[in-house]
């Protein structure tokens, strides 16, 4: 061929130059977008950086490992430790509960074949996903947190709480605000998102695969089994990320149930504390004069490192991809075809 | 494409419709009033941040003043005392507000000089929730900072049960309950303890947020409000309107003359009379000696710079300020707070008249002046 | 396929359904009915919560006039957060769902190797950020340079928050479109660009939408990011550059004060903020049945 264009497949006609460079000039703008997600957090990063530089340069390590949070004008004194605890806490049970009940609503809304049912159902749990923080928070104050105050934890307390090591956990008084409560209310708020994705990936399983385990007799439990779940599990991990974001990120609906405690408590159902609903609630009137600012910025340049540890977990979770990558199909058919070697079986 | 490509017009026909309409909105605060010399005056739009205590008589009157200067968009909005200093330190907003007196290391970081103005008078009310404890309960100083401090851990102890002949208090544990957001009120009740127990302020101090000992912590009134709520047996403070409105129980404080008020709008404003000009860190009303008044009250401020940069904003503010300090007043014991005693607003407009204008005093228009 | 055939064919070729499986089956169903209850149930009471709290703020006037003043709330409204979060709101989707959309195609379609996974770990921290952080970015870096809060402040805080949730979501969505898709296209002679534009994404159309829908849900309820970017305001504000009301601020704002009248307010704004996700989201929906209707 003499165009000197690029041929998409053997005996498809010649792609001109002109559309080279359209495909050329659009392969690099989405590549330039998608740096700018890099330069975005980059510019996050040295801003943290930049404002927290004080407090580090004034307690150094001691800023991870203390245990105070004194903001009084010749008493700075400041430390990470319960916010961390807290954060990583009151996240572990949000993805805990949630996933596994997100999981199993989006298999329904899959399973259930009449659009007349399943269509409202998704639409409610996609409202879900815009109930303001403080929504949640009021109604978890004033409905939910007695409900689990007066039976849930009770009921956790008696069962698990003499298990020697792991019933500490769930040891101590369950009246009052507690890192538990906190927890269920982040995973009722992240579930609509991880629904919603969990649900589009599901739905996206190619119809050949379920066939194939019906085909073989599997009942509807095998073919989610061996043939859904395994296809889905790296979207399944993604749209955990996504819920698990917005967990690492709730401010005021923690901050109404948590208890706003900087300790550290050994059990599910003391109180504590999180990395952003304080930084929420206490950022505006921190003033640059002093530490307090500084110290803000250095727990969310810690809430960010540990975003970054999440992540990395995620890709480790993701493991061996069995989908094969798009890209990597046509790269090669692209590939096959400009060398004129003879065609797929298509 | 065909999908961004709608979205991409859509975009664009938003923000050409956003920029038609800007160029028509009256909201620009541009320059539009006319010089200072007799005459009506239209004011302009202002932006203000700061104290959430008096956030409901700021809003009121807000919405009045401009009947009285039409013109005058005064936005108020209230992200906490430490939110107020700040953002006027940064310049963001034309005046600050905040419940606690800027302190030293704030003023230095102020880019020019400022005056705090008083606007009303408001207190701190120990509330508690109780199960057969009404209000009244006879508290003082040593004894709140004991518990709070955590030291006393009973509802019957004996320092408590000591000042309450003929009360039942049941044997409960005390459930402490403090502010974990920055703030005035705290800054005002911590400053109390500070002055009535040696140990609190050797161990814990005074100012808009400290390290607790004891309890948990609520975001802002509301947040306290609904954490005692929620808990039996608590004890917090809050702002004297937010008590007001809860259901919980307030108590009587103990004066240093021995007897026992409870805070309210008459005792809050008999405390009013010791403020002194100019003010300082240090100032505050606490222990008033004044017949009656409440131990705990506090008087919130209007932060202005002394050399304002735009003439009319400047104008609409001394406008404002004036009316706030005068027929302002009678508005506030509407929404439960108490007005300023008269030599205190007083004080206050001598403050305001330091105000000015690349040298010259901004005069307050006749649409104030009368 | 065959490892599947391997695992199960001893089993499953005996033809009948042992009770055992059958038993398992069972429970599964009765698991997923378990997880639907455990969703609607909280939700429910939600949703009946605001509205009973907010029912009787839903007057005219709050739909059309700016607030009144604490003594005389119902005389007023909350108009201004209406139009302010629909100025903001809007201003944030058209800058983040075509750089969402954009920064997808790249991870989906081109991206392989260490920097399209870099991208997308850096999308992951991005979505991460509290919205209070990317609040306090916002100002530091566009507030205090403009020397005033604005919407379009409020609108950059929002837009950083939804960016990198569409673009994750939709990379998901895109990366399940079959391959034998794009393979047809390019057979056809498609250049590359146009088999992802005019194949890819339509097919994808359903789930894109979902992805952008999440994200302006979100965008919707925040309310964290405008406090350090729009400030709030009483005052109707068409102006980008000013500061602007939105319906979570006023909320918020409302439901801090000791003025009962005021939380009635905040409740009914609630009320009205999850009507409007109610319709996105029906609307959502509705496009994409047809979408899928016409595709099959």
């Amino acid at each position: 061929m003499e165009s000197g264009g690029l041929i998409a497949a053997e005996g498809a006609p010649p792609i001109g130059r002109r559309s080279q460079v359209v495909d050329r000039a659009f392969r690099w703008t989405t590549a330039v977008v998608a740096a700018g997600l890099i330069l975005l957090l980059i510019a996050l990063i040295l801003e943290l950086i930049d404002g927290s530089s004080r407090i580090f340069s004034t307690f150094g390590f001691s800023f991870f490992t203390g245990t105070d949070w004194n903001t009084v004008a010749g008493r700075e004194s400041f430390g990470a430790l319960p916010f961390v605890y807290g954060t990583l806490v009151t996240s572990f049970v949000a993805v805990v509960l949630a996933v596994p009940v997100s999981v199993g609503l989006a298999l329904l809304l899959n399973e259930v074949r009449s659009g007349w049912v399943s269509n409202p159902l998704a639409t409610f749990v996609d409202v879900l996903a815009a109930i303001p923080s403080i929504v949640y928070g009021l109604w978890g104050l004033f409905i939910l947190k007695p409900f689990l105050d007066k039976y849930i934890e009770p009921f956790m307390h008696t069962t698990l709480g003499w298990i020697p090591v792991v019933g500490k956990l769930f040891s101590g008084n369950t009246v009052g605000p507690d890192l538990f409560s906190a927890g269920v209310i982040l995973a009722i708020m992240i579930i609509p998102i991880v629904t919603a994705v969990t649900r589009e990936v599901v739905a996206t399983v190619p119809r050949d695969l379920r066939e194939a385990a019906k085909a073989i007799g599997a009942t509807r439990y095998e073919t989610t089994r061996i043939a859904v779940l395994p296809y889905a599990r790296s979207g399944i991990v993604g749209a955990t990320m996504l819920g698990l974001g917005r967990a690492l990120g709730e401010t005021i609906a923690v901050s109404l149930l948590v208890g706003n405690t900087t300790r550290i408590s050994t059990s599910l159902f003391g109180a504590g504390v999180t990395i952003p609903s304080w930084i929420a609630s206490s950022f505006r009137d921190a003033t640059s004069v002093g530490l307090h600012r500084s110290a803000l910025l250095g727990l969310a340049l810690i809430l960010i490192a540990l975003t970054f540890g999440f992540a990395a977990l995620s890709r480790v979770l993701v493991g061996r991809d069995p989908r094969i990558s798009v890209s990597a199909t046509v790269e090669v058919a692209v590939a096959e075809a400009e060398e004129g070697r003879g065609g797929r079986d298509r | 494409m065909v999908k961004r490509t709608r979205a991409s017009v859509v975009a664009a026909g938003m923000i050409l419709a956003l920029a038609a309409a800007a160029c028509s909105s009256n909201n620009d605060s541009s320059s539009s009033g006319s010089s200072s010399s007799g005459g009506s005056f239209d004011g302009v739009a202002l932006t203000g941040a700061g104290a959430t205590f008096p956030d409901p008589i700021y809003e009121q009157w807000f919405q009045d003043f401009p009947s009285v200067e039409s013109g005058a968009q005064i936005n108020y909005q209230a992200i906490g005392s430490g939110g107020g200093v700040e953002q006027f330190t940064a310049q963001t907003v034309d005046f600050g507000a905040s419940d606690a007196p800027l302190q030293s290391d704030e003023i230095a970081a102020l880019p020019g000089d400022a005056i705090e103005i008083p606007t009303v008078l408001g207190g701190v009310a120990v509330s508690y929730n109780v199960p057969g404890v009404d209000d009244g309960l006879k508290l003082d100083g040593s004894t709140v900072a004991d518990i709070f401090a955590g030291t006393i851990t009973k509802w019957n102890d004996s320092a408590i049960a000591g000042q309450n002949a003929g009360v039942s208090l049941p044997d409960m544990d005390i459930s402490v309950v403090h502010r974990s957001d920055e703030s005035g009120t705290t800054f005002v009740f911590t400053s109390w303890l500070s002055d009535e127990s040696p140990s609190w302020k050797k161990d814990v101090g005074a100012d808009k947020a400290v390290q607790w000992p004891a309890g948990q912590g609520g975001d802002g009134n509301d947040g306290v409000a609904a954490a005692m709520t929620q808990t039996q047996g608590s004890i917090g403070y809050l702002s004297f309107d937010f008590a007001l409105k809860s259901d919980l129980r307030v108590g009587a404080i103990k004066r240093d003359d021995g007897t026992y008020v409870a805070p309210s709008i008459e005792s809050i404003s008999a405390a009013g009379g010791i403020l002194k000009f100019p003010i300082s860190p240090d100032t505050n009303i606490l222990n008033s000696p004044a017949e009656g008044a409440y131990p705990i009250a506090s008087t919130t401020y209007l932060l202005i710079y002394l050399d304002q940069t735009d003439q009319s904003k400047g104008k609409t503010l001394v406008d404002f300020v004036t009316w706030a300090l005068g027929p302002g007043q009678d508005t506030a014991t509407q929404l439960n707070y108490s007005p300023l005693p008269t030599e205190i607003a007083q004080g206050g407009l001598a403050q305001l008249a330091k105000v000015s204008y690349q040298g010259t005093p901004i005069q307050a228009s006749s649409n104030v002046t009368g | 396929m065959s490892a599947i055939a391997v695992a199960t064919a001893p089993s499953l070729l005996a033809g009948k359904v042992s009770g055992r499986r059958r038993t398992k089956d069972r429970a599964y169903g009765v698991f997923m009915i378990a997880c639907a209850i455990l969703v609607f149930i909280p939700l429910a009471l939600i949703i009946g919560y605001v509205v009973m709290r907010g029912w009787s703020a839903l007057t005219v006037n709050f739909f059309t006039k700016e607030p009144a003043g604490p003594l005389n709330p119902s005389a007023g409204g909350i108009v201004q957060s209406f139009i302010g979060t629909a100025i903001i709101t809007g201003m944030a989707a058209a800058i983040s769902i075509p750089l969402g959309l954009l920064a997808a195609v790249y991870l989906a379609e081109y991206g392989r190797g260490r920097f399209a996974g870099a991208v997308r770990f850096v999308a992951e921290v991005l979505l991460s950020t509290p919205s209070i952080i990317a609040g306090a970015f916002i100002w530091a870096v566009v507030v205090v340079w403009m020397g005033s809060f604005s919407a379009i402040a409020g609108a950059l805080a929002l837009a950083f928050l939804m960016w990198p949730i569409i673009t994750r979501a939709t990379e998901e969505i895109l990366r399940l479109v079959p391959n034998e898709l794009r393979e047809a296209g390019l057979a056809l002679g498609l250049p590359r660009w146009k088999v992802i534009v005019r194949v890819v994404i339509p097919t994808a159309g359903a789930g894109i939408l979902t992805a952008i829908m999440l994200a302006v849900a979100r965008g919707l309820g925040e309310t964290a990011p405008l406090l350090l970017t729009t400030l709030g305001s009483n005052f109707i504000n068409f102006d980008p550059t000013k500061t602007t009301d939105s319906v979570t601020l006023r909320l918020y704002a409302y439901a801090r004060t000791p003025v009962e009248a005021l939380h009635t307010i905040a409740w009914g704004g609630a009320i009205t903020l999850l009507a409007f996700v109610l319709a996105l989201s029906i609307g959502a929906r509705y496009v994409s049945h047809r979408q899928r209707k016409r595709l099959s």
